[in-house]
């Protein structure tokens, strides 16, 4: 399988996916100007990756702001992991934060929320 | 313009602390150029960085609304009157306020303003219960949002959000939303 990568743009994060390693990186801003083209090329590429993945799977997130509609892609984004970790599957979510910014760390403990996998947040 | 319709026009806008206005067609890229401004600006301000994402946030998407709605409405093959939509970032006192203006179809309005009743009506967990159940509800074919905007702004608000709707002609309303952060 081919790995992903997306370079950022000032709205837009990157996308940088290593299938073999199983290191999932996306990193930057999101406020596209279609969140769901924009993420359209990911969810097809983590629905085929998900079906015989790495060994162990980890999605390193350094978000810094998320618009609402990317927001809901990333919930989506991680419904796929976590429903590959229902199965038996490895996969892990690091969520790194700025320390200076309240706003990202409540973000990042509501996407906590509402999945099961291991999800680590980490300040820096 | 006329020298002495800007004079007005500009002693209007000052007496509102304007931090930034934009009236005219918005295109991503004019979203992402004043938002940059916006953010330079409140970095030179020393104010926090949770405040200053509270007041970008906002004017995103207010700012995405109002371009996607008039972008729903062109491809539906009913374009608005060009150029009536407007974003106004403000300071009262200490806190920022976020604004946003645009032409809504009057069918819209009834849908409109029960959501905003609903969610003036909300708490903060109420809020977040509203937040999470839309959240999880698969996208609509064709939508270019989440249907997450007008909740995550009740959310950030300090004062349950203030709006009004006012019949311009038949067809349109005149929408406007403002936001106390």
């Amino acid at each position: 399988m081919d790995s992903l990568r997306i370079e950022a743009t000032s709205c837009s994060p990157l996308i940088d996916f290593d299938p073999a390693a199983g290191l999932l990186r996306i990193e930057g801003e999101s406020y596209p100007e279609n969140s769901f083209d924009f993420y359209a090329p990911v969810f097809n590429w983590l629905e085929d990756y998900l079906k015989t993945p790495a060994p162990a799977v980890v999605l390193d997130i350094g978000l810094s702001y998320l618009n609402t509609s990317s927001i809901k892609c990333m919930i989506d984004v991680l419904e796929m992991l976590d429903g590959a970790h229902q199965q038996g599957q490895t996969v892990s979510v690091r969520w790194h934060y700025d320390s200076d910014n309240d706003r990202a760390l409540d973000m990042a403990e509501e996407f906590a929320e509402d999945v099961s996998l291991p999800f680590e947040i980490l300040a820096h | 313009m006329k020298g002495n319709e800007l004079f007005n026009l500009q002693e209007l806008l000052s007496r509102q602390k304007l931090l930034i206005c934009f009236s005219g067609p918005f295109s991503h890229s004019v979203i992402e150029e004043l938002g940059k401004a916006v953010r330079n600006h409140l970095e030179n301000e020393r104010i926090e960085k949770s405040a200053i994402m509270d007041v970008f946030s906002v004017y995103v998407e207010q700012a995405q609304n109002v371009r996607n709605y008039t972008a729903s409405r062109e491809a539906l093959g009913r374009p608005i009157p060009a150029n009536s939509g407007i974003v106004v970032i403000g300071k009262e006192d200490d806190h920022y306020v976020v604004s946003s203006g645009n032409l809504v179809e009057a069918d819209d309005v009834p849908g409109l303003s029960a959501m905003l009743e609903k969610l003036r009506g909300l708490d903060k967990a109420g809020l977040k219960a509203v937040y999470k159940e839309q959240s999880r509800k698969p996208r609509e074919a064709g939508a270019s949002g989440a249907g997450l905007g007008l909740i995550d702004m009740a959310r950030k608000a300090t004062r349950p959000l203030e709006y009004s709707l006012r019949a311009v002609d038949d067809t349109y309303f005149f929408f406007s939303l403002e936001v106390q952060l």
